[in-house]
């Protein structure tokens, strides 16, 4: 099972990295999820990144998703570094990102 | 307490102190709404309190729960001036650790209000008053660090205390049609900043997880393909708008966006980050009917509302102005009105067509709707209903809800 992410139907709604910490701590936060925005507000930029497993990385940029090792995103100082937060765990094999995403940005493959 | 801080914060601008106060929810849905709890901290605190609060349901995963608000006095008509804050400014609210924030009293010099983990603080920023709303919104989240920072911005129209005047929020205009702008002039205060680095408890999260998934399916199906704004209003469904349409976005938890990004200053099939400010986000209904009324394609509209929004200018407003200059409205015309808010001629009151609050066809399920934290523009397309929002209260809150009629 992987995570599938189509950056371009990304609305920027932000509700999977809340579902995530709901999964992780049932709380709503973004600050511990394991797939966090990256927005740059005034150019209209934005995507995801996930961290998948270990220091991996897929980064879901508007131009192309790609994987990696590299830092890629931040919550901001007060937020714990993504590669500092656990790795995805597809939530007991039915990821919580994916059941609510409204624009099946984030789907389930196997 | 689930689905709030249990926290209202109370900073008083002249002497820098924070007070603070417990936070108990009402009973009913009425007395839970964050417009009749800002009237009440209005009538304890003092009318000329600038009111900062979001709704029982902001930040959860029912549908389009992004809105907060904000209540500020007016000096006009005696009414107290609401302004919705929507995108992502209602959610980080909820998260900065107060349920409400009181702001009492005038700065001593410029300054912005700075929000977060529970505390509250005025940051002097004397150098920030000669900026534009946008570089403002610049230079607080360079400052402070962290680019997801909300900012509640004024500019030159705020800082002249101008009746039109328009806060902006996160760089785009829109969400006040009130002339909060002026308030924040008038307490000297160049922007509010507040970042959500909290959490919220609900009473049965799995449940509301599944509640809230079902619901927003069905909205899904019911609304169709998205088209952006176009899908709100026919003000966006037209060739140059739609050639200019870079993307779409959503506020927080909105599976039907209603905010659409046109790009003027690159292609905007441009998907790479290239240029720093190559457009801007359309979400002010009134303001881009006028644009186009007065004569402006979707470029030179797109230009105007961008320049009102960077002086702190209800962009409705200053765009009727411009067309008593020359009936052909011009940027040169925009620029005349925008360049001096000062100008006794262009000094008198409006009251521009609501924005977000011409949602509905009346005033109360406005507010019923906003004051619950959700997004009036979205729960009026999707169909508002109490008692489906109602049947949230059990798995979100741990009680079932009543409303002053039951």
């Amino acid at each position: 099972m992987r995570l599938k992410i189509d950056p371009l139907k990304c609305v920027r709604c932000g509700l999977c990295e809340v579902a995530c910490s709901l999964n992780r701590d049932s709380v709503l936060t973004p600050m511990a999820s394991s797939i966090m925005l990256h927005v740059d507000d005034k150019a209209n930029y934005f995507g995801l990144v996930l961290k998948s497993g270990g220091s991996c990385l897929v980064l879901a940029r508007p131009e192309g998703t790609s994987t990696g090792e590299q830092a890629g995103g931040s919550g901001g100082p007060g937020a714990k570094p993504i590669l500092l937060r656990e790795a995805c765990d597809f939530c007991e094999g039915s990821p919580r990102c994916a059941l609510i995403c409204p624009t099946l940005c984030i789907t389930v493959v196997d | 307490m689930y689905l709030r801080n249990g926290k209202i914060g109370i900073f008083d601008l002249a002497s820098k102190e924070i007070g603070e106060e417990e936070f108990a929810e009402g009973s009913t849905w009425e007395k839970m709404s964050s417009i009749s709890i800002a009237d009440d901290l209005a009538s304890e605190h003092g009318e000329d309190s600038l009111i900062l609060g979001t709704g029982v349901l902001t930040g959860s995963f029912v549908p389009a729960s992004c809105a907060g608000i904000v209540r500020g006095r007016n000096d006009a008509d005696g009414r107290p001036r609401l302004m919705p804050i929507m995108g992502f400014a209602g959610f980080e609210l909820k998260l900065s650790g107060f349920d409400f924030i009181v702001i009492k009293g005038v700065a001593e010099r410029p300054g912005y209000l700075w929000i977060r983990d529970g505390m509250i603080d005025v940051v002097n920023a004397e150098e920030l008053r000669p900026l534009d709303s946008w570089a403002r919104t610049d230079k607080v989240r360079t400052d402070q660090g962290d680019p997801k920072i909300q900012v509640i911005a004024g500019g030159a129209w705020c800082d002249s205390k101008h009746p039109q005047s328009q806060a902006i929020v996160d760089y785009w205009g829109g969400d006040d049609k009130s002339g909060i702008g002026a308030e924040l002039g008038k307490k000297n205060l160049v922007a509010i900043a507040f970042r959500g680095m909290g959490e919220l408890e609900l009473a049965e999260p799995e449940g509301h997880f599944e509640d809230a998934i079902l619901l927003m399916r069905e909205h899904v199906v019911k609304l169709g393909e998205n088209h952006g704004l176009a899908s709100y209003s026919d003000v966006a469904d037209r060739g140059d708008f739609k050639k200019l349409l870079h993307r779409n976005v959503g506020c927080y938890g909105c599976p039907f966006p209603c905010r659409s990004y046109l790009k003027i200053a690159e292609d905007p099939a441009e998907l790479r980050l290239v240029a720093k400010e190559p457009g801007y986000l359309h979400y002010d209904i009134p303001a881009l009917r006028e644009a186009f009324e007065v004569g402006l394609d979707a470029k030179d509209a797109t230009v105007a509302l961008m320049k009102c929004a960077k002086a702190g200018a209800e962009a409705r407003t200053v765009l009727r102005w411009a067309s008593e200059i020359s009936p052909k409205v011009t940027m040169g015309s925009v620029d005349e009105v925008l360049a001096d808010p000062a100008d006794a001629k262009r000094s008198r009151v409006e009251h521009p067509p609501g924005n977000f609050e011409a949602s509905f066809g009346d005033e109360d399920t406005y507010r019923a709707c906003l004051g619950m934290g959700l997004c009036p523009r979205y729960w009026a397309k999707a169909g508002f209903d109490m008692l489906q929002i109602g049947s949230f209260a059990q798995d979100t809150l741990g009680r079932t809800v009543p409303t002053d009629d039951s």
